[in-house]
C-alpha cells in the first residue's frame, strides 16, 4: 500500500468504528547519510521509516497513537486509539478538525529530485569535499555529519480533508580542531537546505579552517564592557530572535498566557526596525509545504510589522478557540531530523520565520558599531522565551572598538535580554542565510553586557 | 514471536561470509510510551506512541555501513540491510587507514527483564490523567500563577540483538517521570519554574509523589522568582547544588570522557589518564547499574553496563567506551555504546554521570562561606570537548553573605575551564541528587542520561541574564 491508501483505510476504519471526527498523517521519510570521524567516513548509512497515526475523536475525548507497522495492522492501530479516545477526558477546548480549504500548487513544489535521488557515493563525496578543503598542518575534522533526507506525507480527515506536501532536506555540521604549540581551537559549520546542490562544500571547509584558526588566537577577555552592541553570524543571532518570537508568537503559548506578548496584538513590542513573517511557503524553509501536518494551506503571515504585533500564528486548534483560522502552522517535521514527526500530534509553531536582509555587507554593519563584539559561535545561542533573559558562552568572537575589528577573545559571556534588546534599532546585514526553521541575516542587538574573567 | 524474530536475525548474521568483513549485528528495537499533558486544567495531550525497526550494522577496515527499515522483517530483510550496510562499508573503506579486530570482543547470550514495582501499563489511563490534572490543579496557589503544566510519561523500549562473536540478546529499559511548570506573571515579569521526578522503573515513581506539595513548591518557586534580582556577575565563589555539580559533570567532564572523543585526540582530557585533574576530593563516575533515568542493562552493541570510574580523588582514571574505541585503547568495553533508536549510529555515551559524594553536609558549605553565590537547579548546558569550557545555566541561586543566604537571584550561566574550577574545589557535600533528561551529542542522537552530584563549592565566572 502506498501512503494515501493507507490514510483511506485508517479514516474508513476509524469512521468504522464510530469516530465522530477522525485525523490521520502517514509520512515515508528516507535519509541517507555520512558520518565524518577523525578526517574519514566513519558511518555511511540509509533509512527508511514508514509511520502512521490516527487522531480518534468522541465528542471532545480525543485519543491519538502512532506506529510504524512493524508488528501491528492498521486495524489494531484504529482500536487502539478508539480506546484511548473512551478512556480520556474531554478537551473542553476542541472546537473541530479542520475543513478542507483549497490547496495551490503542486504537492512536489518543495521537493527536489536530485537531492531525495542522490547516491550514497555522491554524499559521501561531498562530505570529503569539505574535509578536504577544511585539513592542513594542524588542522582536523574530527566530526562531521552530512544528510539528504526525502518526505512525502498525507493528511486525510473526516471533514474532507485529503491532501498532502513532499519535501527534501539536507543538513550539515562539522567541527575542525586546530592544534599549535600546545594550544587548541575549534570551528563549527552547519549547512541547511533544501537542495544539495544549493551548498558550496569547498567554501564551507575554507571557513571551517579560517575559524579554527582564528580560535588559536584567542585572548582570555578579563573585563565586563556595559551596554555594547552584539553582532551575531545568522547561525547564533537567527536562533535567539527565532525562539524568542516564535515562542512569544505561537497561538498556543497565547491561548495558555504564558507568552508575554499575550492580548498585544496592536501593540508596539519592538523597535520598527524589526519586522518578521513567518513563512510556511519559503522557497529556502526546509519544513515548507503546500498544506501543513493537518492539511491546512501554508501561507505567509507578518507577525511583527516595524516593531508592531500584527499577528500571532495558529494551527486549527487555537484558531478555532479565538474565532480565526489556521495560519498553516500546525507542525510534526522536524528541519534537522526527517525520521520520528508521525509521533508528534501537530503542535502550534513556526515554519520558517523570516527578516529581510539590510543593505549593508558584515564588515560595512561593523564599521558602523563602536564598541561592541562579533560573535560567529557561542557554546549555544540559548534565550529563556518566557523572562528573554540570556546569558551564552562565547567559543568565537573578536572585539569591535572604533567600528574594527580587534581582539580574538575567548571565557567570556554575552549577557542581556532580548525583550529588552530589541526596544533598541536592530541592525542587519545582507548575508541572508537558512539556519533551520529561520532565513535570517547577520543581526546586531545593543543594550548587552559581555563579562569576562575579571 | 520473540523467539522467532532472534531467529531469523541469527540465520541472516549467519550468512554473512566476506572476508573483510570484521564484524556485523543486527539490532530489533519496539519502542511505546503512553504521555500525559495538562495545560491550565484542561488535557490537551493524550496520546500512546509507538514505533519499531531494525538497524544492521557492518564493519569493514575502520568504517561502518548501516542500514535501518521500518517494513515488516523477515531473515530475507535483515539480509538486504545486511547487504545495503556492506556496501555503504565497502564504499567508505577506500578511506581506511586500518583495521579494527572486533572478532575477539565478549560475546553475551541473555534475557534481562527490567523487575519494577508497578508496571505503568497495568495503571487505569483514568488514574494517570487523574494524577496529572491534580498535578496541575495544585500550582493555582496564586493570581499571578498564569500558566500551569503537567506531564505524565511512561516508557517502555524491548530490545533484540544478534552479532557476529555470537552474542544473542534481548532486553527492555522502562522509564517513568512527572514534570510540572508553573509560569508566574506581574507587571512585565514573567518568570518560570519546574519539578521533575522520574527514573528507571515503574509506576511506583510517580506514587512517591506528594501532588499538593510537589504542585504547590513548583508554582511558589515560579512566584519567588517575580522578585528576584539580577545576579552578580564575574568570577566569584560559587556553591553549586546537586543539580548543577551534575550538569558540570554531564558537559565538561562526561563529553570529554566519551572515549571516541579521545582516541581522535579532541578531548581535553586525551593523555590524561593517571593525571591530577581536581583536588583530592573530586571523583566522578558513570554508573548505568543505578535505577535512574539512564540507567539500562546492555547499550545498543549488547555490553553490559557498568560503574566506570572517570576521577577518583582528583586523578584522571579512564574514559567510557564502545566496543571499537575499547578495542583501539586496549581496555575493556564499558557499555557505553548507545544510539538514540534504530535510525542513529552508536556512539560513546554517558549513562548515570556524577561527582561522588563528600564529607560535608549541605548546610556546612554555606555557613562556612563568607561570599559567595549559592546556584540552585540546572536549565541547561553544553559540551565543549576541545577546550574544556562551561557553559551551565541555572534558574536561580541566593547570594551568601557570611554563612547565610540573603537575597534571591535569577537566571544566571556558568563559565570558565573546567581543568581550573576543579583544581578549586574546596568541599563536597553528603547528599547526591540525579536528575534524569535527553542528552544530545553534537547537537543531536538524544539518548536518556541523569546527571547528578552533591553539593560543591568551587570558584566559577558567573554571568546572569
Amino acid at each position: 500500500m502506498n501512503i494515501r491508501e493507507i490514510a483511506d483505510k485508517l479514516i474508513t476504519l476509524s469512521q468504522k468504528e464510530g469516530a465522530d471526527q477522525a485525523e490521520t498523517y502517514v509520512v515515508l521519510a528516507k535519509t541517507s547519510s555520512v558520518y565524518i570521524d577523525d578526517n574519514i567516513p566513519k558511518i555511511a548509512d540509509v533509512k527508511m521509516e514508514l509511520g502512521i497515526n490516527v487522531k480518534f475523536i468522541t465528542g471532545k475525548k480525543i485519543g491519538f497513537t502512532s506506529s510504524t507497522l512493524l508488528n501491528e495492522t492498521p486495524e489494531e492501530v484504529v482500536i487502539r486509539a478508539k480506546k484511548l479516545a473512551s478512556l480520556s477526558e474531554e478537551d473542553t477546548k476542541f472546537v473541530s478538525l479542520p475543513e478542507p480549504q483549497q490547496v495551490s500548487g503542486n504537492r512536489e513544489r518543495f521537493y527536489d529530485k536530485k537531492t531525495a535521488n542522490v547516491s550514497s557515493d555522491e554524499i559521501l563525496e561531498k562530505a570529503m569535499l569539505v574535509v578536504d578543503s577544511t585539513i592542513s598542518n594542524g588542522i582536523t575534522v574530527p566530526n562531521g555529519v552530512l544528510r539528504a533526507s526525502s518526505v512525502d506525507y498525507q493528511v486525510k480527515n473526516t471533514q474532507g480533508i485529503d491532501t498532502g506536501s513532499m519535501g527534501t532536506q539536507v543538513f550539515g555540521y562539522f567541527t575542525a580542531k586546530s592544534d599549535k604549540d600546545g594550544a587548541v581551537g575549534e570551528g563549527v559549520q552547519r549547512c541547511w537546505s533544501r537542495e544539495l546542490g544549493n551548498i558550496d562544500f569547498a567554501k564551507m571547509g575554507t571557513k571551517l579552517q579560517a575559524q579554527a584558526l582564528a580560535v588559536l588566537n584567542a585572548e582570555p577577555f578579563k573585563a565586563k564592557w556595559e551596554d555594547i552592541t552584539a553582532v551575531l553570524a545568522p547561525s547564533e543571532g537567527c536562533e535567539m530572535l527565532g525562539n524568542l518570537v516564535g515562542s512569544a508568537c505561537s497561538a498556543e503559548n497565547v491561548n495558555n498566557r504564558s507568552s508575554p506578548w499575550t492580548d498585544r496584538v496592536g501593540d508596539k513590542v519592538a523597535h520598527e526596525s524589526l519586522t518578521v513573517y513567518d513563512n510556511g511557503q519559503s522557497e529556502n524553509g526546509l519544513l515548507s509545504g503546500i498544506v501543513d501536518a493537518e492539511g491546512f494551506p501554508t501561507q505567509k503571515t507578518l507577525l511583527i510589522d516595524h516593531g508592531v504585533l500584527q499577528s500571532y500564528y495558529y494551527d486549527s486548534y487555537n484558531g478555532n478557540q479565538v474565532g480565526l483560522e489556521s495560519t498553516g502552522n500546525g507542525i510534526r517535521r522536524d528541519s534537522r531530523d526527517a525520521h520520528g514527526s508521525f509521533n508528534n500530534l501537530p503542535s502550534c509553531a513556526s515554519s520558517t520565520l523570516e527578516v529581510s536582509a539590510g543593505k549593508y555587507s558584515v564588515e560595512e554593519l561593523i564599521g558602523q558599531i563602536k564598541k561592541g563584539v562579533y560573535i560567529e559561535h557561542f557554546a549555544w545561542p540559548q534565550v529563556d522565551a518566557i523572562s528573554g533573559s540570556f546569558s551564552n558562552e562565547i567559543r568565537n568572537a573578536r572585539l569591535i572598538e572604533n567600528g574594527e575589528l580587534t581582539t580574538q577573545i575567548k571565557y567570556a559571556l554575552l549577557v542581556g535580554n532580548l525583550y529588552e534588546s530589541i526596544q533598541k534599532e536592530i541592525l542587519y546585514a545582507k548575508d541572508l542565510q537558512v539556519n533551520s526553521k529561520r532565513f535570517m541575516p547577520t543581526i546586531a542587538f545593543s543594550g548587552i553586557e559581555l563579562v569576562g574573567q575579571e | 514471536m520473540v523467539h522467532l524474530l532472534l531467529e531469523a536475525m541469527s540465520d541472516a548474521i549467519e550468512e554473512i561470509s566476506s572476508k573483510d568483513v570484521s564484524f556485523a549485528d543486527i539490532r530489533r528495537e519496539s519502542q511505546s510510551g503512553n504521555t500525559i499533558i495538562v495545560v491550565n486544567g484542561n488535557l490537551r495531550e493524550f496520546k500512546n506512541v509507538s514505533k519499531a525497526g531494525a538497524v544492521a550494522r557492518v564493519l569493514v577496515g575502520e568504517c561502518w555501513g548501516q542500514a535501518s527499515t521500518t517494513l515488516p522483517l523477515s531473515k530475507e530483510l535483515y539480509e538486504e540491510l545486511l547487504e545495503e550496510a556492506l556496501k555503504r562499508a565497502r564504499a567508505s573503506a577506500k578511506y581506511s587507514r586500518k583495521n579494527i579486530d572486533l572478532s575477539n570482543i565478549p560475546s553475551h547470550v541473555d534475557k534481562v527483564f527490567q523487575k519494577v514495582k508497578e508496571d505503568p501499563t497495568t495503571v487505569p489511563y483514568e488514574e494517570k490523567i487523574g494524577i496529572a490534572l491534580e498535578l496541575d490543579k495544585g500550582q493555582k496557589i496564586d493570581d499571578r500563577v498564569v500558566n500551569t503544566n503537567a506531564y505524565l510519561m511512561d516508557q517502555k523500549r524491548d530490545y533484540a540483538l544478534v552479532n557476529t562473536v555470537g552474542s544473542r540478546l534481548e532486553w527492555d529499559e522502562i522509564r517513568t517521570l512527572s514534570y510540572i511548570m508553573s509560569v508566574a506573571k506581574e507587571g512585565e515579569q514573567t518568570q518560570f519554574n519546574v519539578e521533575i521526578a522520574g527514573g528507571s522503573g515503574g509506576y511506583e515513581i510517580i506514587r512517591k509523589i506528594n501532588p499538593e506539595e510537589f504542585s504547590k513548591s513548583c508554582a511558589s518557586g515560579a512566584v519567588e522568582l517575580l522578585k528576584a534580582d539580577k545576579p552578580p556577575s564575574g568570577e566569584l565563589t560559587v556553591i553549586l547544588d546537586g543539580s548543577m555539580s551534575g550538569l558540570i559533570a554531564h558537559e565538561v567532564c562526561g563529553h570529554a570522557s566519551e572515549a571516541d572523543e579521545v582516541v581522535k585526540e579532541r578531548s581535553f582530557l586525551t593523555g590524561l589518564v593517571g593525571k591530577q585533574i581536581g583536588t583530592d576530593i573530586v571523583t566522578m563516575v558513570d554508573d548505568g547499574t543505578l535505577k535512574q533515568w539512564g540507567g539500562i542493562p546492555f547499550d545498543s552493541e549488547g555490553t553490559p553496563t557498568s560503574r566506570t570510574a572517570i576521577i577518583e580523588n582528583g586523578i584522571l582514571q579512564g574514559y567510557m567506551h564502545t566496543l571499537e574505541t575499547s578495542v583501539m585503547m586496549g581496555v575493556s568495553p564499558t557499555g557505553n555504546g548507545r544510539a538514540q533508536d534504530y535510525n542513529r549510529r552508536i556512539f560513546a555515551r554517558m549513562t548515570n554521570t556524577f561527582f561522588d559524594k563528600g564529607d560535608w553536609k549541605d548546610e556546612e558549605i554555606i555557613e562556612d562561606t563568607k561570599d559567595g553565590l549559592y546556584v540552585i537547579k540546572m536549565t541547561s548546558g553544553m559540551e565543549d570537548v576541545v577546550g574544556g569550557g562551561v557553559q551551565a545555566s541555572a534558574l536561580k541561586g541566593y547570594i551568601i553573605k557570611n554563612g547565610e543566604r540573603t537575597k534571591l537571584v535569577r537566571s544566571m550561566t556558568l563559565a570558565g575551564k573546567v581543568l581550573e574550577i576543579l583544581k578549586t574545589v574546596d568541599a563536597v557535600g553528603n547528599t547526591l541528587e540525579f536528575d534524569g533528561g535527553t542528552c544530545g551529542k553534537g547537537e543531536e542522537d538524544f539518548i536518556p542520561v541523569s546527571s547528578g552530584g552533591p553539593h560543591l563549592r568551587a570558584k566559577i565566572v558567573v554571568g546572569g541574564g
